[in-house]
């Protein structure tokens, strides 16, 4: 009897805690909220854009903390444009090295301090100083020396509250873009010890001056931003919150978005990109050709003696080290065929290292190399590439073309598309073996150009700044993971780096596509779109090249109160 | 041998394998190739960052001297200092702590009422469908892992019928909720990935549970209480329960390391912020200390585990005491 009585009571407790959901109640004529869920995938890393290395505390930053001036990417044009932000206005001078910028007089900290000129200062000289070691500190390396020294003080001058002068070494295109960093409070930063700045909590409870301030952050939960209603730059965000839902799990993601519990999911797969526009009509699926491309590299160095190491001497790979062999193994792969499977209409084939978005730049009178098998066999023979020994694969001075191909393991498309290359250098009767490597095992070996080939990625940047990936100095570049060295381009490169104006460098550019493309350094693979899907209900996002939640505080919800309520679970 | 220095003698052997775990710890992971600053090798970041943050870290000292220094933090009872997170780990892990313990406790109770009731009633109906069906079933069970069973409760009970949620601990404006609605709203949210770690323990214990009870039905005792006219439920309760407990109490123990185990992999896929996501992110981003802040909070927990299973086995029969 009694057990029943428990079992009773354990029952009625039970639905009356899965049923319940009372809401407290709200002040009467209180604002009407409106809030938008995005789903992230992993918390962020720091709410201090000194630090902040991930995309998404990138962009959570840019809304905390604005920057002098506000991005923008042309499409037509595929330029980079710059509006006012905290900068009113800004003129250039003393032969355009110079930019006095003009800063709205009434910016406040959420603390209710001014926000200055000297907190512009202080900003740069953190991102510069090397004992903070911020990963932006390559953006103050164009602001001019005094004596050889960078001294930020000087190169950066406070004329008044409300004036900075910014003095550049040189007139460059990308002046408005490396002085377009988030300004920090320097009121709170500048008296901590630099060299543990990166540990200090400060970091955690960050005071902002943006369209919205960081109300709640929840590890592994949560990060919840609100309007600031005190924010002048450039204005209060008209949502009442912005909440990033940390959601490892891409399925869950998904399944969310379809329930309406998060407005927002970015990262879709090319293949679930076309079933969740047909399948969930009240989500909108925004697909923008990116600046991430996949590429097989060749490493184009002996990799007995790694070119980087001081010293060494640099000898071609025994099987990647000529051009003709490259272009015999573009022209094995069927790159038309792997974008028609695995990305659709959400990517196209890529070969000349220059995003297609960047139309000023981007060389369309050069076509890909086509797919075709019989020619790449004979351009391989023609390099004494031959199956003597009848085994199946070719051969020469009784080396076999045989390699393995490293692939970083977590990507699902590049696990795939290594397989399909596989099977088509079989063709050509060329091995190939893949072995998956661990993320920051991979990144290691390559960049001490350790392998032989590889499948990966890269992004390229906004700013047309490609010597890192280029340049033949191999000690000085790890990033040119082929090894890849040509004089003309190097030229190119440094051409490029002194134009006042960014399309200027149109010419050299082009160029610069054409050598690539004859080289064939690596066969470049494909451009992959990025794709958002967002609940139709959010209006004025601005998703696309410069990020998600790029102007959110223009975001605003048509049905406001919808995403207001808890989850109706 | 008193309770009391028994207890003593537990957890002073616990002393050296917890330090034996973490040394071991501290010179496997770092035998993972790359370190923190990995993460910072990229274009556009000046390579020279990379090594400011490795002289930063304290990872530019000899491998003993790190070593040192991260033992002297964790006597402090810091556990060394969280590269990813800029905090000292112990800080980090008491935040998410808390949660694994709520998640794992939960699961460890609902494993231990259900195994019982699913115990007592195979015993009560021995040799009958249900019993033999029972058996069958928890052998099926008990192989299924906790993440399989994961996935499978989320598109039935989330996606599909869409009872429970599918993720995290609390939804959306929960602070406009009041206590009770509050604590409902974490049921809610606790039930899939609890019921997903309980039910392969369930299914284990309930079999050794089963087993025990079978063979102290079958001793002399039960069947003079049963002569002597006691009740059933008497004779149940003090004969048969107290009697079968001291073996499972002991699989109970290992059973806690099996369940930590799920545990830690079912908060990935349900996104329940614990210990187990910070463990993964640690291993990624080769965050040393929390490796070994999370080693040693999880071994802690097993080796607790594991001295109150004795310490109860010992509790119900002195014999062991001796020994």
């Amino acid at each position: 009897m009694r057990l029943r009585v428990c079992f009773a009571l354990l029952f009625v407790l039970s639905i009356t805690l899965l049923g319940c959901g009372t809401k407290k109640e709200g002040k009467s004529g209180a604002p009407h909220r409106s809030v938008v869920i995005i789903a992230i995938e992993g918390d962020i890393d720091s709410f201090n854009p000194l630090f902040a290395e991930d995309i998404t505390a990138g962009e959570i930053n840019d809304l905390l903390f604005p920057a002098l001036v506000s991005s923008g990417f042309d499409l037509e044009s595929g330029e980079l444009k710059y509006s006012p932000l905290l900068a009113r206005s800004w003129e250039f001078a003393n032969q355009d090295r110079d930019i006095v910028f003009h800063m709205l007089p009434n910016a406040r900290w959420t603390d209710g301090k001014p926000v200055t000129a000297r907190d512009v200062q202080i900003s740069f000289e953190l991102y510069g100083d090397p004992d903070v070691a911020s990963v932006r500190q390559a953006s103050v390396d164009n602001l001019r020396r005094t004596g050889g020294k960078q001294d930020i003080r000087k190169s950066v001058e406070v004329r008044d509250d409300s004036t900075v002068v910014f003095h550049f070494a040189k007139a460059y295109a990308g002046q408005l873009f490396d002085a377009g960093l988030p300004i920090l409070p320097a009121h709170i930063l500048e008296g901590l010890p630099r060299k543990v700045l990166r540990s200090d909590p400060v970091n955690k409870s960050p005071a902002g001056f943006g369209p919205f301030s960081l109300t709640k952050w929840t590890p592994l939960q949560e990060i919840v931003l609100q309007s600031n209603p005190e924010s002048v730059v450039p204005y209060p965000a008209k949502l009442s919150q912005l909440i990033f839902r940390i959601i490892p799990d891409y399925r869950t993601r998904l399944s969310q978005l379809e329930s309406g519990e998060v407005d927002l999911v970015s990262g879709l797969r090319p293949e679930d990109a076309d079933k969740v526009a047909r399948d969930i009509p009240h989500v909108e699926i925004i697909s923008t050709p990116g600046r991430d491309y996949d590429f097989l590299g060749w490493n184009n160095v002996d990799t007995e003696t790694p070119a980087g190491s001081p010293g060494a001497t640099i000898k071609p790979h025994k099987l990647f080290g000529s051009s003709e062999v490259r272009r015999a193994l573009t022209m094995a792969i069927n790159r038309d065929e792997l974008v028609h499977a695995y990305l659709g209409t959400h990517g196209q084939v890529a070969f000349g290292g220059i995003s297609p978005l960047f139309k000023w730049a981007y060389n369309d009178s050069l076509k890909p190399l086509p797919f075709d098998p019989q020619q790449s066999r004979l351009l391989l023979e023609r390099e004494g590439w031959i199956d003597t020994d009848g085994d199946g694969i070719l051969d020469k001075n009784k080396v076999r073309f045989s390699f393995v191909l490293k692939v970083p393991a977590g990507n699902q498309l590049r696990t795939v598309v290594a397989t399909a290359v596989q099977q088509q250098l079989r063709q050509v009767k060329i091995e190939m073996k893949i072995d998956q490597v661990e993320r920051a095992t991979f990144w290691k070996e390559v960049t001490t150009r350790k392998y032989d080939a590889w499948l990966a990625g890269f992004s390229v940047p906004l700013q047309m700044q490609l010597d890192d990936l280029w340049g033949s100095d191999l000690e000085k570049h790890p990033f040119n993971l082929t090894g890849f060295r040509n004089a003309r381009i190097d030229k190119i490169l440094a051409a490029a780096g002194t134009l006042k104006g960014e399309t200027e460098g149109a010419a050299l550019w082009k160029e610069f596509q054409k050598i690539v493309h004859e080289e064939q350094p690596c066969t470049f693979l494909y451009w992959i779109n990025s794709i958002v899907a967002v609940n139709k209900h959010v209006r004025g996002t601005r998703i696309g090249v410069l990020g998600t939640t790029h102007h959110a505080w223009e975001w605003h919800v048509d049905d406001a109160g919808q995403a207001d309520a808890p989850a109706s679970y | 041998m008193s309770l009391l220095k028994f207890l003593t003698r537990r957890v002073l052997h616990a002393v050296p394998m917890m330090f034996g775990l973490a040394t071991l710890v501290f010179f496997v992971s770092r035998l993972l190739p790359g370190d923190p600053s990995s993460l910072y090798v990229s274009p556009g970041i000046p390579p020279g960052v990379a090594e400011q943050l490795r002289s930063q870290f304290g990872l530019d000292r000899s491998l003993w001297d790190q070593y040192l220094a991260w033992l002297f933090s964790t006597l402090r009872g810091e556990l060394g200092f969280s590269f990813a997170h800029g905090a000292p780990v112990k800080a980090v892990l008491l935040q998410v702590f808390p949660n694994t313990l709520l998640l794992g406790g939960t699961a460890f109770l609902l494993e231990c009422v259900l195994a019982f009731v699913l115990a007592a009633l195979a015993v009560r109906f021995a040799g009958s469908w249900f019993d033999r069906a029972l058996s069958n079933m928890t052998l099926v069970v008990y192989s299924l892992p906790s993440f399989w069973l994961g996935i499978l409760f989320l598109s039935l009970f989330s996606f599909s019928l869409k009872i429970f949620p599918s993720s995290q601990m609390h939804s959306v404006g929960v602070e406009q909720l009041d206590g009770l609605a509050t604590f409902g709203d974490l049921l809610k949210h606790l039930a899939l990935p609890a019921l997903a770690v309980a039910v392969p323990g369930t299914a284990a214990i309930a079999r050794y549970l089963r087993t025990s009870m079978t063979e102290t039905m079958r001793q002399d005792y039960v069947a003079a209480a049963i002569g002597m006219g006691l009740s059933k439920g008497k004779v149940f309760r003090s004969c048969i329960l107290p009697n079968s407990l001291g073996p499972v109490v002991s699989v109970l123990g290992v059973e806690i390391g099996v369940l930590l185990t799920g545990v830690l992999v079912t908060e990935t896929l349900f996104a329940w912020p614990g210990m187990g996501r910070f463990a993964v992110m640690a291993i990624f981003t080769r965050d040393y200390p929390m490796i070994l802040g999370c080693t040693l909070s999880g071994g802690a927990l097993v080796m607790a585990a594991n001295i109150l299973a004795d310490f109860i086995r010992a509790w119900i029969d002195p014999r062991i005491r001796l020994t």
